[in-house]
């Protein structure tokens, strides 16, 4: 490509969510639908997916970033609550973490109560005893422990009493997805199986070869092709880095459950049940849960990680429904490419990386990498590399951090019960970012400027929610400060103040399944 | 709580109705829902704004008599002091149900209920239901004609919404009224008829607004507002 080309025609190579959100996104906001504007053209979006090849239905947890990127989109939520067989997810409760006893603690979407100017968290250590920090400083914590909704059938599509995100059925949100690009943000859809990839004598992908659609050609591409990677990691062959020294989950048992009753609870966030050697998601929507096991396969065998994923199925549906259960299993590499955009080719979704679901990461990044790419869109071929540059640079540094978050939940655990727990301990299996911060953190809580940059997926508040839900203790000041004073005299009120909104809310939100339904009854008011 | 059954003239021949207008018999009320085959009359006592069903979530036009729960303004010992009251108001201690119409499959028949824990409901004072022969008596009739009128009210609203809401012309309102005492009431969860939409609308649409009976009804609603500082003047009457 010439350094000039403009940048007006983008293909994407891949079907699942992260292609057609990828798609969806960047059309939210270049295409318009093919009416040209003066002489300004539109960007021309093409998605190719194989009709081969089956999607893999990860990510069945989103973040609350999903009801604005859908909003934009021009998605109606009660469209997506009826067809994805989504409900409501306001964070994680974590089981069996902290001593793998009957412990629990919740990582709620709210920060703490008046997050903004006032960190409770110092005040709270004198009560710690008394009372867990998630239920002291949120409103969040109390809902999610007893299933309730997040918000009330008047209340408007995306608008909410505690913030929340989805759990759904990935397969049919790539669907929904799919018919609205096609229908409503104009995208071309093509079905066909790409056989070779040509190339520009600057090493650019000039277009893709298919078997049934001839060539494709395109300014920019995204590799949305799941884990294989055809266009960076095939094509380009940009290197792997495995994070299982960090992070040595690298193997799923995935299985789909029914209800016992049809009108059983759905749970309002995603459960997370530590065991020997990994954990238990358990997601509830409207029709089934979504039940598996995450572990590592140099600490247990399948047979033990089926025994354990099994045991926990049996002990939450009846026998019956227990005995439906068929388990798929998922293999992966947990890590992440060295870079991701490479030439005039950027990778989105698994291509890019995948790491175990405990923070449900994996939608939110194909959000963040799709918005980045939709803002920073270059507008030609010379000023993309620098684009690149900048993209690469950010998404490395939030693996950097994603894996600091998730590692977090590992090391604050007292479990001494197996190899997996106490290597997750060991000094080389933490990353050095990570234990500076715990250093840190053993003397002054998370705070705002703890954080890099601005848009940090995991604010200071995720870390003091898993910090303290785990038990940490951070030192009190041995020092006066006038912020600490000031927080003295406004924790007392602002404690009440959680406690009254939080009764407030427990009298007035309707259960997960309530809402749920009502949703598919009457739908809900967009204003 | 409520105690509906269905009224008939031998087990309800005694009772009479109290259609005195006072809060022992829960007349203290904010709002209620209104119909616009009544907006005309509505419309020159009361403003009328949307709100939202708790239950349901759906959309129903509402005249407003207060400016806080269980307040209403035109509540006064002599009794409801206003030209014209509202069906669902009046309706009372009456509520229309509806039964499998034996005569057509899957069809629902319209029948009057009584709610025999009301207050109003008594065998010594106010209207009798029943004359001694047992044949209605000109008050039943007539709710039962306002019956049928709320019968018809509540699918008329629902096509009148479903419009509304198909051509954007409903937008949130909140009403913040400072009273002569300084203190502040703040009306929120109303939703009123989008103006600059409505002036935006095409010729054909508001064509389909006339012939589907909407347009007048829109109109009286925007016109309603007028009533809501004369409601804030009763209000600040209140204030000693």
């Amino acid at each position: 490509m010439t350094p000039d080309q403009k940048i007006n025609s983008i293909v994407i190579v891949g079907g699942g969510t992260a292609g057609w959100l990828t798609a969806g996104i960047i059309a939210a906001e270049h295409s318009a639908n093919g009416t040209a504007i003066n002489d300004l053209v539109d960007v021309q979006i093409t998605l190719v997916e194989s009709p081969d090849v089956p999607t893999i239905g990860v990510g069945e947890g989103t973040w609350p970033s999903m009801k604005s990127t859908l909003q934009k989109m021009g998605i109606s939520e009660t469209d997506l609550i009826r067809e994805c067989d989504a409900s409501f997810k306001q964070g994680t409760l974590f089981n069996g973490w902290k001593t793998g006893g009957n412990d629990a603690y919740t990582h709620p979407f709210t920060p703490p109560h008046s997050y903004a100017s006032t960190n409770l968290a110092p005040q709270w250590q004198k009560f710690r005893n008394e009372v867990a920090f998630a239920d002291a400083v949120s409103s969040q914590n109390a809902l999610m422990f007893q299933g309730l909704a997040p918000k009330q059938i008047s209340t408007p599509e995306y608008a909410f009493n505690a913030n929340y995100g989805y759990h759904l059925d990935a397969g049919k949100f790539a669907e929904l997805l799919r018919k609205h690009c096609v229908d409503k943000l104009g995208i071309t859809h093509l079905k066909a199986n790409v056989i070779a990839i040509n190339s520009s004598a600057d090493g650019d992908i000039e277009s893709l070869q298919t078997d049934t659609e001839g060539h494709i050609a395109g300014d920019l591409f995204v590799d949305c092709s799941g884990s294989k990677a055809l266009l960076l990691g095939e094509h380009f062959e940009i290197p792997f880095c495995s994070r299982s020294q960090f992070l040595f989950n690298d193997t799923a048992l995935a299985s789909q459950v029914p209800y016992t009753n049809s009108d059983d609870p759905i749970a309002s966030s995603t459960l997370s049940t530590a065991q020997t050697s990994g954990w238990i998601w358990d997601i509830g929507l409207p029709t089934r849960r979504g039940i598996g096991h995450v572990y590592s396969s140099a600490h247990t065998t399948e047979d033990r990680a089926s025994e354990e994923l099994l045991a926990y199925i049996k002990a939450t549906v009846s026998a019956e429904a227990a005995s439906t259960t068929s388990i798929r299993k998922v293999a992966f590499n947990p890590g992440h490419r060295a870079k991701f955009w490479h030439k005039n080719c950027v990778a989105v979704g698994m291509s890019a990386g995948f790491i175990e679901p405990l923070e449900a990461s994996a939608l939110v990044l194909v959000e963040l990498s799709a918005a980045m790419i939709a803002e920073q869109l270059p507008a030609n071929r010379q000023v993309m590399d620098l684009v690149a540059k900048r993209f690469n640079a950010k998404f490395l540094y939030r693996w950097d951090r994603i894996i600091d978050f998730l590692k977090l939940h590992y090391i604050l655990s007292q479990r001494q019960d197996s190899d997996y727990w106490k290597d997750n301990i060991a000094a080389s299996s933490i990353p050095e970012s990570l234990s500076e911060l715990i250093d840190l953190w053993r003397w002054q809580s998370p705070w705002h400027r703890d954080t890099g940059h601005i848009d940090e997926m995991f604010p200071s508040a995720s870390f003091q929610y898993v910090l303290y839900g785990m038990g940490f203790e951070t030192q009190s000041s041995t020092t006066v400060r006038r912020s600490d004073r000031e927080a003295d005299s406004a924790a007392a009120g602002l404690f009440r103040e959680n406690a009254e909104r939080t009764q407030k809310l427990l009298a007035s939100m309707p259960t997960n399944r309530e809402l749920i339904d009502k949703i598919t009854t009457y739908g809900l008011q967009k204003i | 709580m409520s105690n509906y059954v269905l009224l008939n003239n031998s087990a309800h021949k005694d009772l009479r109705v109290i259609t005195t207008r006072s809060e022992s018999y829960g007349d203290n009320v904010m709002h209620a829902m209104t119909f616009p085959i009544e907006f005309r009359d509505v419309q020159s006592s009361y403003p009328i704004f949307f709100c939202k069903d708790s239950e349901s979530g759906q959309f129903y036009p509402a005249a407003l008599f207060g400016l806080e729960q269980n307040q209403n303004l035109f509540l006064t010992e002599g009794g409801w002091d206003a030209s014209y009251i509202p069906m669902m108001i009046k309706r009372h201690p009456f509520l229309i149900g509806y039964q499998t119409d034996p005569e057509h499959v899957g069809g629902k028949k319209p029948v009057v209920s009584i709610d025999m824990d009301n207050p109003r409901i008594n065998d010594s004072e106010g209207e009798p239901l029943f004359s001694d022969n047992g044949e209605a008596t000109d008050y039943l009739k007539e709710s039962i004609s306002m019956l049928e009128a709320i019968h018809h009210g509540h699918e008329h609203n629902k096509g009148f919404v479903e419009t509304l809401l198909e051509h954007d012309l409903l937008e949130a309102f909140t009403l913040e009224v400072v009273l002569n005492d300084g203190s502040k009431n703040q009306l929120t969860g109303f939703y009123t008829i989008a103006e600059q939409k409505l002036h935006e609308l095409e010729g054909d649409t508001f064509a389909m607004l006339n012939k589907r009976g909407y347009l007048q009804a829109i109109f009286m609603a925007v016109a309603s507002h007028s009533r809501l500082r004369p409601l804030v003047e009763k209000r600040n009457a209140l204030i000693l």
